[in-house]
């Protein structure tokens, strides 16, 4: 059994003993999912900072709810997540209140808000929809992306696949990343966080020596595809849409075990006001409806609800990702520093 | 609106910049001032300017002429080009244009400073004259536009595509513009705009697109990050870069297209 789900097993073990009656699957199965159907209608205004998502499928969802809730008037500011986290600090320095709710396609950018004690509690019936290890006081996880290794099986043929990221460098496989990628550079923190700096830059630095830079991730993909790489580090779904549009696409992945290669990262909202509607509003975005059209058209992992994981990649209770507070993931700059330091940026 | 000028106010549109998409950046000579959003009552500034910019272009070719390249001060050519507000017009009504005129401007300043025989100095200030009327002729059609209320004002910050569609339109306005930055020898920021418009633009849309045409996105991402900015950072000539850009623009519309098709195909969230 992998570390996290005997945690997780553990966990529920004991919450189940101390409430009788209660058996460890029906706890497991307890997470509640609700129809867009069940929930009271929007009414009033908001204003939704809106971080720079997939396309236009964010926008798709946000529609959809206008629509449903005629009486309702969202008011969108669109940007960078990032840019987007720095200007509701600002606004908050400034004692300007602009934004009810901020929904980010990264846990760092969530992290640095709630840090800065902007994000309001949220009721427990909405942490209840979410999977056990994706409850927060303070916001609400919507979809999650796992970090993997792409790897080209024409090309690895039968050599050995590491099962530690940070073997990865040590091994005679060609590799393909982008640096200078928001979600690389999540990961990279996270390995950060685990293994300490030192281990942190001498992989930086020995991966340098072999891997071929690319500007994003679907890039990475692309390339080990073409095999102009053995393999690749990059989020899940890029791996899952190449294979929508090329079906026969050399590419297969693959996960590391416990460790930042395998590490879970989440889009999420933060409600910045206590005002019912904006906690409705929540609501929607975990309903069974969205999460499953952001898992068929986006390829993310829904986090609410029981929701099948897109298809291609394995369900989260057969991988074992890092036990990893998400919201600590924004403390990029350390990790930028370390970067520099290796000459990977 | 008869089909010709329904068809004059499309195709002009199309080209247009002058949308809520348009960034007001720090320009060479600084901002652009807020007169681009009343062009109509700017028009007789800015046909006096033109008039008077082809006149000291005219000046600084016939000192050359006449007394030699270090007599003709071939570097104010740009200098009066930044001096004038039309400058701003037309880089955010017609950026194609706006790219043709820094082309022109460096190419007498150059033919200038090599020493090259007047006549070949004459080709070039005739090229900039047309590009200049042309400009012109844009900005009055733009100012027609803008009267009836059918061109965005145009702002003083982006605003964020809201779709794929969107942000293509908005990927190929910002092409254009890395080719006017480029005619006017802003090398790093030209890619450096290449760099955002991929990293902020073409990556929220690849998502979408390669499910349909994984060739056309490995073709697009090619071109983003190694053709166009190798081209730039080789020194090419503009009319390369302008070509580059060309074959992406298509490119870019034919995602656009794919994605439109597609929109029907797209299951409902409720």
């Amino acid at each position: 059994m992998h570390r996290r789900t005997l945690l997780q097993t553990l966990s529920l073990a004991s919450l189940a003993g101390a409430l009788p009656g209660l058996s460890i699957s029906a706890l497991a199965n307890s997470i509640k999912s609700y129809s867009v159907e069940e929930l009271p209608k929007l009414e009033g205004e908001l204003t939704l900072y809106l971080g720079r998502g997939e396309g236009g499928l964010y926008e798709d969802v946000l529609n959809a709810i206008k629509k449903r809730n005629p009486n309702f008037d969202l008011k969108i500011r669109r940007g960078p997540t990032a840019a987007l986290a720095n200007m509701l600090l600002a606004e908050a320095k400034a004692g300007v209140s602009r934004a009810d709710l901020f929904w980010a396609v990264d846990s760092g950018a969530i992290g640095q808000v709630a840090q800065a004690g902007l994000a309001k509690s949220l009721p427990t019936d909405i942490t209840a929809q979410l999977k056990p290890e994706f409850r927060f006081h303070n916001w609400a996880p919507i979809t999650g992306r796992i970090r993997t290794l792409p790897y080209n099986p024409t090309k690895v043929g039968s050599k050995q696949l590491p099962t530690s990221i940070m073997d990865l460098p040590n091994t005679d496989l060609s590799i393909a990343w982008a640096p200078s990628y928001a979600s690389f550079q999540s990961f990279v923190t996270a390995m950060r966080l685990l293994e300490g700096e030192a281990a942190t830059i001498q992989w930086l630095k020995a991966m340098k020596q072999k891997a071929k830079k690319y500007a994003g991730e679907l890039g990475v993909v692309m390339a080990v595809e073409r095999g102009e790489a053995d393999i690749g580090l990059a989020n899940h779904y890029y791996t899952l849409r190449l294979k929508s549009g090329k079906p026969d696409a050399n590419l297969t992945l693959a996960f590391t075990n416990n460790d930042a290669g395998c590490l879970i990262n989440a889009s999420g909202i933060i409600s910045l006001t206590e005002n019912k509607t904006a906690i409705d509003f929540i609501r929607y975005l975990l309903t069974t409806e969205v999460q499953s059209y952001l898992s068929s058209e986006a390829y993310e992992i829904p986090l609410a609800g029981n929701n099948a994981p897109p298809q291609g990649i394995p369900t989260l209770d057969t991988i074992s990702p890092p036990n990893v507070d998400l919201t600590k993931l924004a403390d990029v700059r350390p990790t930028l520093t370390l970067m520099r330091k290796a000459g990977v940026l | 609106m008869n089909v010709i000028s329904k068809k004059c106010v499309h195709l002009l549109k199309s080209l247009v910049v002058c949308s809520a998409l348009f960034t007001i950046s720090a320009q060479a000579n600084g901002p652009v001032g807020d007169h681009v959003n009343h062009l109509s009552k700017h028009l007789p500034a800015y046909e006096k300017e033109v008039h008077w910019l082809i006149e000291k272009v005219d000046g600084i070719v016939s000192r050359y002429h006449k007394d030699g390249a270090k007599a003709a001060h071939a570097d104010a050519v740009v200098e009066h080009w930044e001096a004038v507000k039309f400058h701003a017009a037309i880089e955010t009504n017609y950026v194609l244009v706006y790219a043709s005129i820094w082309q022109g401007l460096f190419a007498v300043k150059e033919s200038i400073d090599k020493g090259l025989p007047i006549n070949d100095v004459r080709k070039e200030q005739t090229k900039l004259t047309q590009a200049l009327w042309q400009g012109l002729g844009a900005v009055k059609m733009a100012a027609t536009l803008q009267d009836k209320g059918l061109l965005a004002q145009i702002q003083t910050r982006e605003g964020a595509p809201t779709n794929s569609i969107e942000a293509l339109d908005t990927i190929n306005t910002r092409l254009n513009r890395v080719v006017a930055k480029y005619a006017e020898k802003l090398i790093d920021t030209s890619v450096k705009m290449v760099a955002e418009t991929y990293l902020n633009l073409f990556e929220g849309v690849e998502g979408e697109l390669i499910a349909l045409d994984a060739n056309l996105v490995e073709d697009l991402e090619k071109d983003f990050n190694v053709t166009l900015p190798k081209a730039i950072k080789s020194h090419a000539s503009v009319e390369d870069v302008r070509q580059i850009v060309a074959t992406m623009t298509n490119k870019v519309n034919r995602a656009s297209t794919l994605i439109k098709n597609n929109a029907n195909n797209k299951k409902d969230v409720f």
